[in-house]
């Protein structure tokens, strides 16, 4: 870890803050994903619509929830309701924005978080699905967080929990979802990306302060389009950091896993 | 007639582990409804000896660490419930309790072993990957959404619901959904079979005597669960009078008819969060997932708080009785931090 004064944490959950619009309604996975949305609620998208699968509509989240459920995701909430009503939401066309972790991605933004290895006897099993499948097939645009790193970013997943743009162009229609969803942008400790209009394959579009172009092709294990002007995006601004920290995530529950000697799981 | 046809156009390999049975569970209802103004106080021992059987299979309500029927839980460890099929969407600690304790025979999977922000139990990883690779444990693959819709559809009393997720996912061939072109539309349609439960456990807020209850917070699946099991056990934290009830009748969210069994528990899902009441105790969880990291602590962690406890009420005095739960009233209330 270089010398500085935040952690790779709270640049994460900053960098994905900037990217959320006011007046979206998004529906938020455990995590950096809860960090990022309370971080854009607190500062330039006060009227976004935080969804938590659980039944949570539009909170002001008081701390950092530690669950999808929890009763931080219904505090000052407009509506509490069932799962159901979340999904069939989302199935009606209301939610602009998904907000998902995995294990696994590839070039196209199909998203692991099942099996690592064979489905039948894998070396590893993860939670699977969650909410994450419905919510990267039935929301418009999918925001991906990860760790990026080459057992990560790989050329094709082990499993498809959540599909992305499956094998190109086409293909998400082709397999029957909505028209016009799929993956948007990937967060990651390293880069900022998109996925290119005409191939829908992942492109770098900018690089995390004090990160280098080698070190992002370097940890990615496909081949990475590069935007023409990629930008290096500028570091946190005290208030980013000040909000996040005081009102985002006083207790530190999620912003702890960046510390040093604070150990990633899995 | 247009002599038309719905085309099936791929159908995933998965099992069935529940019966879609819904002119049978039409029989069973119109006489269990008879029973709606039965008093139906009962302790947890005698509710969980006489409606939850071994091979049953069994739906929880509550999500991730909120208002999870630990009382319940535990009491079904207690017993050695075996051979359980469950519904798997949105578990964690209730989920990994039982596959440790090895209640759980096949599963329908949404999300399983994951403790959300505090990581996956090592041992409850390793015993899940064994258990499938080994043929122990049987698996279909879901996700949150058409879990809560297959329990939706039992709710409704039709055998299926046609949803718009699932495709181009693997998950699909590993299910037992299948893909049907719509008769009216043309698109593509996923059909997930609904699943008509044996018994339900249900942690709530409040209810009466006979089972009216009310839920505060986000409410997960639990309306559907609720609907489509036989038998329904609801744990609560308190019991009230049937005129409260009456006097907020829009509060009721299970209505008397669907319940078999009222068992009163304060503090019933600790650890877990009770919203409105007390929050998640974050120590005590990292305490479990700290145990699971081997056999013998793991071990440990079930003779101190399960199998070493006689009930529910010593248990909570395990974990640090009345001052810890007032802080997790305060906590829940943020009046600490």
């Amino acid at each position: 870890m270089r010398n500085r004064d935040y952690n790779i944490i709270e640049l994460m959950a900053i960098i994905a803050a900037r990217e959320i619009e006011d007046r979206a309604v998004i529906y938020i996975g455990t995590g950096i994903p809860m960090l990022a949305a309370s971080l854009a609620q607190h500062m330039h998208a006060p009227n976004i619509v935080p969804v938590f699968e659980a039944g949570g509509v539009a909170p002001q989240m008081p701390t950092l929830p530690t669950s999808v459920g929890c009763s931080r995701t219904t505090y000052r909430a407009i509506r509490t309701c069932d799962m159901p009503e979340i999904f069939e939401m989302a199935q009606l066309g209301i939610a602009h924005y998904a907000f998902l972790g995995g294990a696994q991605v590839d070039q196209y933004g199909n998203i692991n978080s099942t099996v690592k290895g064979r489905y039948e006897a894998p070396s590893v099993r993860w939670p699977g699905s969650g909410g994450a499948n419905a919510f990267g097939s039935l929301c418009w645009r999918t925001m991906i967080i990860m760790n990026h790193e080459k057992r990560r970013f790989i050329e094709k997943v082990d499993f498809i929990t959540t599909p992305g743009y499956i094998d190109g162009p086409g293909a998400r229609e082709k397999a029957g979802l909505p028209p016009g969803t799929g993956p948007y942008r990937v967060f990651t400790d390293k880069a900022l990306l998109d996925f290119e209009e005409r191939t829908k394959r992942m492109r770098l579009i900018g690089l995390l302060p004090e990160v280098t172009l080698d070190e992002v092709i370097q940890n990615t294990g496909f081949e990475l389009l590069i935007t023409e002007d990629l930008k290096q995006l500028p570091p946190p601004t005290d208030e980013e950091l000040s909000v996040l920290r005081e009102k985002v995530d006083p207790f530190r529950i999620v912003l702890s896993r960046g510390d040093k000697n604070s150990k990633e799981e899995n | 007639m247009s002599g038309k046809v719905i085309e099936i156009l791929e159908e995933g390999s998965g099992q069935i582990f529940s019966k879609i049975t819904p002119n049978e569970f039409r029989e069973h209802m119109r006489e269990k409804v008879k029973n709606a103004w039965r008093d139906k106080r009962i302790d947890i021992k005698t509710a969980i000896q006489q409606f939850v059987h071994d091979g049953d299979y069994l739906t929880m309500g509550g999500v991730s660490f909120v208002r999870l029927s630990m009382a319940a839980v535990h009491e079904m460890i207690r017993q050695k419930k075996r051979n359980l099929n469950l519904a798997a969407g949105t578990r964690t600690y209730d989920f990994n309790l039982m596959l440790d304790a090895g209640c759980v025979k096949n599963i329908d999977c949404g999300y399983i072993t994951g403790m959300e922000i505090f990581g996956i139990p090592y041992m409850t990883r390793k015993n899940a990957e064994r258990m499938i690779t080994d043929g122990e444990m049987g698996i279909a693959e879901y996700d949150n959404a058409s879990m809560a819709w297959r329990h939706k559809a039992a709710a409704m009393g039709i055998p299926f619901l046609p949803i718009r997720n699932m495709m181009g996912a693997d998950g699909f061939k590993h299910s037992a959904a299948i893909k049907i072109r719509c008769p009216f539309t043309g698109e593509e349609l996923v059909l997930v079979p609904a699943i008509y439960a044996d018994v339900c456990i249900i942690h709530v807020h409040r209810c009466d005597i006979y089972g009216n209850a009310q839920i505060e917070g986000a409410l997960n699946e639990d309306l559907g669960k609720s609907k489509s099991a036989k038998r329904l056990i609801i744990t609560t934290e308190k019991i009230i009078d049937t005129d409260e009830i009456r006097l907020a009748p829009d509060r009721t969210l299970i209505p008397c008819f669907y319940v078999d069994a009222v068992v009163e528990i304060p503090y019933g899902t600790h650890p877990t969060n009770m919203p409105g009441m007390y929050y998640v105790d974050i120590d005590h969880m990292k305490e479990y997932v700290a145990a699971a990291r081997d056999r013998s602590s793991l071990e440990e962690y079930y003779n101190k708080y399960i199998f070493g406890v006689k009930n529910f009420a010593e248990y909570l005095e395990k974990v640090g009785g009345k001052e810890r739960l007032h802080y997790l009233e305060d906590l829940e209330h943020l009046r600490v931090r």
